[in-house]
């Protein structure tokens, strides 16, 4: 017993010290994908109106028109894609998901300019497994998870320990699950 | 000598197969390839019907990528727009970009248990803080227009049709 306790504490310590960045990143990207409804954890999102006298009706000179707006509320070499939702509506598309509507019947318009959020951006592109070589490190993460789960259960002897303090602890924390399941599911 | 004139030959041989095999694989992705048909967007939904389950090639700008689940894209053009969706996340660095897209075509079937259902779900996420009174009241008056349209044509059911993955291409 007393051989498995230091091992628990070595395994716990060192691991735990190795998969900190790890454990940040899911935590912090959680929170912000927990709530997608209430904001965009990737971009922060700035609009800006406009009025233009540019003509940007559907004719074949439509596309120097566009240039020649962007130059007057962004910069022509932003330029990506451009289509009208209908006959009223001209949506331009920038470089890094910025986009532009003009209503090309009154000339009003409304940019829509989105910048990466810093840490954010990336945490999530991570938690979302862009490939396998992350895929399989985030397994292993799973699995020092559950690793810790364990090697707590060893760590601490007496009343703060699993038979103690630690035991309820323990128990609060899988009847709580277990509440939502038999009310929610 | 006659060992290194026969491994040469054996060499040449599987070379020779590998070839063969290669330009028989090529000729029959061009034969696929040409076989699969092109529908515009301004004429997928007319026509989706008659090839439900078939490999279709489609082509627009991806207006957005679902910012939730990241699997669902909206392909648009001045003429109609379709949506994509696929069992890996889309790059969202695809918006604003002009796309072929390869993908089958998928008939969703929108009838009175379907609303029902809908509705049910809508209660649900409602009551649980999962969608905001605006979302709430857009989705009801999403589900009003379904039972509109059916009465309106006179049927029992709505066909949606939407595209799911295959492959894609950036048109430069």
């Amino acid at each position: 017993m007393k051989n498995l306790r230091k091992w628990s504490r070595i395994l716990h310590r060192d691991i735990g010290f190795f998969f900190i960045g790890t454990t940040l990143i899911y935590a912090i990207s959680g929170i912000a994908l927990n709530h997608l409804s209430d904001w965009n954890p990737n971009y922060s999102v700035e609009n800006k109106n406009f009025t233009t006298e540019i003509n940007l009706e559907n004719n074949a000179s439509v596309k120097n028109n566009i240039l020649l707006l962007l130059d007057e509320v962004d910069n022509k070499e932003n330029y990506k894609q451009h289509y009208y939702p209908n006959a009223q509506n001209l949506k331009i598309f920038l470089k890094g998901g910025s986009s532009i509507m003009v209503n090309v019947k009154n000339g009003t318009g409304r940019s829509e300019y989105l910048k990466k959020r810093l840490v954010f951006y990336e945490a999530n592109y991570l938690h979302y497994n862009p490939n396998k070589i992350w895929m399989w490190f985030s397994d292993i993460f799973a699995g020092a998870l559950i690793l810790f789960s364990i090697t707590s259960l060893f760590m601490i002897k007496g009343k703060k320990g699993v038979i103690g303090r630690g035991g309820i602890y323990l128990l609060l924390g899988i009847i709580i699950p277990i509440l939502f399941l038999v009310y929610y599911l | 000598m006659k060992k290194i004139v026969f491994v040469l030959v054996m060499a040449l041989a599987v070379i020779s197969c590998k070839t063969d095999d290669k330009k028989a694989e090529e000729a029959k992705k061009t034969v696929e390839t040409a076989e699969i048909p092109f529908l515009a967007l301004g004429e997928f939904d007319a026509k989706a019907g008659e090839f439900v389950n078939k490999e279709v090639k489609v082509q627009g700008i991806v207006d957005h990528v679902c910012k939730h689940s990241g699997k669902k894209i909206l392909l648009v053009s001045d003429e109609g727009d379709i949506h994509i969706t696929a069992e890996e996340r889309f790059d969202a660095a695809l918006t604003g970009s002009e796309i072929a897209f390869n993908g089958i075509v998928v008939e969703e079937r929108i009838d009175e248990s379907y609303c029902l259902k809908m509705e049910e779900d809508n209660i649900k996420s409602h009551s649980e803080g999962a969608s905001n009174e605006e979302q709430f009241e857009a989705k009801k008056k999403h589900i009003q227009s379904y039972r509109d349209q059916m009465i309106a044509e006179n049927t029992d059911h709505i066909s949606l049709y939407t595209l799911k993955y295959v492959s894609h291409s950036v048109v430069e």
